[in-house]
């Protein structure tokens, strides 16, 4: 059985006072199995954001359903959310969203001292894990005294330090540069082959031709989807551009 | 380029607008401070002022307060202005990028100040005068009196308010261009972030704070001496202030990095996000927090004393008036105490009034500057002569057995002796050695003739030429300043307040009248106890006024401080809360951790303003005995009492307050 299945996942803005509609999702489905690596792409304003806020439990859907091991997101209560989140998801921002008022260590912290973790137990799970995002040299950093690649490590330590069932990445590389670009998507890549279930929103086409699937969306739907198969990466690269070309200009639809 | 004469002020106003979310809380701040300091400067100039105590005194403290208010307006201005310029840099950068010069810049800095300034004005000096009406019904609706203070703002208070406020606004100016014109754009752009780095640890800060505290500390509770303690208030005053601040910027950020180090407390999820949060911006928050611990010991001193002073006000007057009718005479002549009885007797069957618990003595008193056991006439010049400086009061032996009613017999040589914290067994006074026969008893208050103000000494002498030794030694050392020997007599009737001050009249005008008005020509005063309670309901009550009325401008400061906190604070705090509440943090985590956060940095300057007010218990116990009140367990209680609202109040505010961020952050 899949480890998240999205099932006809529909989401309606409505302005205040009972104006316009907006669709931002119309009838979203797809599953993604246990250590797979996916690439959600689509053009701006295609619902991506909008998709990835309901999977994390960040906003409710007007109708379908989200079920992560078994389990319904959307049908989880308010009150047990946070405590979901903390402990079943991992979150990887654009703009890293590290607290400058912690040291890169106590930020990577933030989730397990949240869920009460001892100080022992937290500093065992960061040594392996530090040294394998090459950061343990920084850890007593404060954000504002890193690069923005090294801050996206951090974030990403952040993020798989609670050992997450479903990774999810929110253009990861937007707000790098290239080199630190490609040495996040290695990271993504290593740890893909340990085992995390990897779920990335992304423009770039070199990020999501590092991904074993890609989705594309289109008019809050999900127009298409690529497998990488046995392509090297290059290859990918390749059949992703001619597909978002042909997005592009409208052509025919086939899945 | 040209540009239109109205480019610069357009944008100034235009930028206030934008801004409006960071500007409206500093207009507000400048109004109310502004408001402030009228009321304050309205109050120290009003025409009443004399007329309560009669005296310099009162204005002079008053004048001191207002400097006192100005220094804080320029401090508290300062400090909110610098946070506003660094929120604002980016933006000045982004101008300077765009193609403005940096004196195109400092001409839109002007324009901006000069539209804060005219707001801050306008809007201040019409409240000032609202609020100084309102406060004015408010108190004298409480107190229930008409008293000689009336709600006028004098000119001289506005003309003051303004320049004080256009100095503040200059100097602002100044330091908003120095900030800008000395900077790159890219230093600028960079600076916003760069008051969020973490704060060093200042050790010596810290340490110079602990010494100016604990000096003023150690002053506070070492100045025995009333005239001392009255002498030194404003240094010890000065020296906590300074020590406050110090050790708020210091001392806080010492101790949450002592907080961070402790492990297991720190990586607990409520005190996790607190210490880090307020450890990253203590450097801003530690003025504001020493702001309102200075404030708030000001408000506790000022109401608790003042509440003393007006409940005690029975006592009070039950020491200065033993007696319903007290005459008293300095330097008699032969023969003039027997007048003195006789008129009176006269005037009393007259009225078919009797004269009941008669009192009558002579006494001598003078100052001295008290050693181990000998008392040194002469001037004083140092501090610590102050402190040893007594008032002693000297009474013979026949006087002292009629007063107390015992049987107490002393030979040559030899004295009675009282004073606090027990006897010496001799007394050298100008090179003659007295034996200290006995205690005596302490009878200077039961016969009024002396209510603190001064470390007092009672000695009883064998008789009248001992005191006439006494009186012309003393007399010899102070020259000009000597004091004279008294003749004291007092008398209760039954008269009514009204009979009882026409018998004051009466009294007088036989005594003290010219013998050709029929008088007996005397130098002597009479008082009755109605007179004097009339005179000190309205000395304390207008005391009780003013200490009300800078208690409630007080408390009104630190309500503002503290909602320009919360409010300032929210908006920058919004966004750390939205990344924890994506890492996984719940509302009711969120609203856990502010609670915690705001609990400690409020929670410390009270802490801190309540440890003061215990430090200047003892001080201000003897700043009131100058007074004449010496009821040191009704201060006590009126303290606790203050303690109690004000910590009730302050909750208020931090309930209100706290609520207003969260919805700020959430």
């Amino acid at each position: 059985m899949a480890m998240l299945e999205v099932r006809h996942l529909k989401k309606i803005y409505t302005a205040r006072f009972g104006g316009s509609r907006v669709e931002a999702l119309r009838n979203v489905c797809f599953s993604v199995e246990k250590g797979e690596y996916t690439a959600i792409m689509g053009e701006s304003g295609s619902g991506k954001t909008t998709l990835l806020n309901i999977l994390a439990a960040l906003d409710k859907p007007t109708a379908g359903e989200v079920i992560l091991e078994g389990r319904d997101v959307t049908k989880i209560p308010e009150r047990e959310l946070a405590q979901f989140r903390r402990s079943r998801l991992g979150f990887v921002f654009q703009e890293f969203n590290l607290l400058d008022t912690f040291s890169l260590r106590d930020n990577i912290f933030l989730p397990l001292v949240l869920a009460g973790t001892p100080y022992r137990e937290m500093e065992r799970r960061l040594s392996g894990l530090a040294e394998r995002l090459g950061i343990d040299e920084l850890l007593n950093k404060y954000p504002y005294e890193v690069s923005g690649g090294q801050k996206q490590r951090a974030a990403v330590a952040r993020a798989v330090i609670t050992e997450p069932e479903l990774l999810l990445a929110d253009e990861p590389t937007g707000a790098l540069d290239s080199r630190s670009s490609d040495s996040l998507l290695e990271l993504f890549g290593v740890l893909n082959d340990c085992g995390q279930t990897i779920l990335m929103v992304t423009h770039s086409v070199k990020a999501a031709s590092q991904a074993r699937r890609v989705l594309f969306i289109k008019d809050g739907e999900v127009f298409h989807q690529l497998y990488r198969g046995k392509d090297r990466p290059e290859q990918f690269f390749g059949k992703i551009s001619d597909t978002l070309t042909m997005i592009a200009s409208g052509g025919g639809r086939y899945a | 380029m040209r540009r239109g004469l109205l480019f610069y002020p357009k944008m100034a106003a235009a930028n206030i607008q934008k801004n409006g979310r960071m500007y409206l809380p500093y207009i507000l701040t400048c109004v109310v401070t502004a408001a402030m300091y009228l009321m304050i400067s309205a109050l120290a100039e009003n025409p009443g002022l004399s007329q309560v105590l009669g005296s310099d005194t009162v204005s002079y403290t008053l004048g001191l307060a207002s400097g006192v208010t100005a220094l804080f307006a320029a401090v508290f201005l300062f400090y909110t202005n610098s946070f506003l310029l660094k929120r604002r840099k980016k933006e000045f950068a982004l101008y300077n990028i765009l193609g403005m010069e940096k004196r195109h810049l400092c001409r839109v800095l002007f324009c901006e100040t000069v539209d804060v300034a005219f707001i801050t004005l306008a809007a201040g000096l019409l409240a000032g005068f609202l609020l100084n009406r309102l406060l004015f019904l408010l108190i004298l609706k409480i107190l229930g009196v008409q008293g000689p203070l009336s709600a006028v703002v004098p000119g001289r208070a506005v003309f003051n308010t303004c320049v004080l406020f256009l100095v503040i606004f200059l100097f602002i100016f100044l330091n908003s261009v120095r900030q800008i014109s000395f900077k790159s754009p890219a230093e600028l752009m960079r600076e916003e972030r760069a008051g969020e780095r973490e704060p060093k640890t200042r050790r010596l800060l810290a340490l110079l704070g602990l010494l100016l505290l604990g000096a003023g500390y150690y002053m506070a509770v070492t100045i025995k001496n009333p005239v001392a303690a009255v002498a030194m208030f404003f240094a010890a005053v000065l020296l906590v202030i300074l020590g406050t601040y110090c050790l708020f910027t210091a001392g806080s950020i010492a101790l949450l990095k002592l907080l961070r180090r402790k492990k297991g407390y720190y990586y607990q999820s409520n005190h996790f996000v607190s210490v880090s949060g307020m450890l990253y911006r203590m450097k801003q928050n530690a003025v504001g927090l020493a702001n309102i611990c200075v404030l708030s010991t000001m408000v506790l001193v000022m109401l608790s004393s003042c509440f003393c002073l007006y409940g005690g006000i029975k006592d009070i007057i039950a020491l200065r008036h033993p007696r319903q009718i007290m005459i008293s005479a300095g330097e008699p002549a032969d023969g003039e105490e027997a007048i003195i009885h006789e008129r009176a007797d006269a005037l009393l069957s007259e009225n078919g009034l009797t004269a009941s618990e008669p009192l009558s003595y002579h006494y001598l008193s003078f100052a001295a500057v008290k050693r181990e056991n000998s008392l040194e006439l002469g001037s004083t010049e140092s501090i610590m002569d102050m402190n040893r400086l007594a008032q002693v009061y000297v009474l013979t032996l026949e006087d002292y057995n009629r007063v107390t009613g015992e049987d107490a017999s002393l030979k040559d040589g030899e004295i009675l002796l009282w004073e606090k914290g027990g006897i010496p067994s001799s007394v050298t006074l100008s090179g003659r050695e007295y034996a200290v026969k006995d205690e005596a008893e302490d009878i200077l208050e039961e016969i009024g003739i002396s209510f603190g103000g001064a470390e007092n000494l009672l000695a009883v002498v064998k008789d009248e030429a001992v005191l006439n030794e006494w009186d012309s030694l003393q007399a010899a050392a102070y020259g000009e300043n000597a004091s004279a020997r008294s003749y004291v007599y007092g008398f209760d009737t039954d008269a009514g307040p009204e009979k009882e001050q026409s018998l004051r009249e009466a009294l007088y005008h036989s005594l003290a009248a010219n013998p050709t008005d029929g008088g007996a020509g005397l130098s002597l005063t009479v008082e009755c106890r109605a007179d004097g309670e009339l005179s000190s309901k309205s000395l304390f009550g207008g005391l009780f006024f003013i200490g009300i009325f800078l208690g409630l401008l007080f408390v009104m400061a630190t309500v503002l401080i503290i909602y320009y906190k919360q409010i300032s604070e929210g908006y920058e705090d919004k966004e750390r809360y939205e990344i924890l509440k994506k890492v996984g943090m719940s509302g009711r985590e969120v609203r856990r951790s502010i609670h915690s956060q705001i609990l400690t940095v409020f929670f410390l300057p009270l802490l801190g303003a309540v440890l003061h007010t215990a430090f200047a218990f003892p001080f201000v116990t003897r700043v009131l005995t100058a007074f004449g009140m010496t009821n040191v367990r009704l201060f006590a209680a009126c303290t606790a009492g203050t303690i109690g609202v004000f910590a009730l109040f302050y909750l208020l505010v931090y309930r209100l307050t706290a609520r207003a961020y969260y919805r700020i952050v959430r």
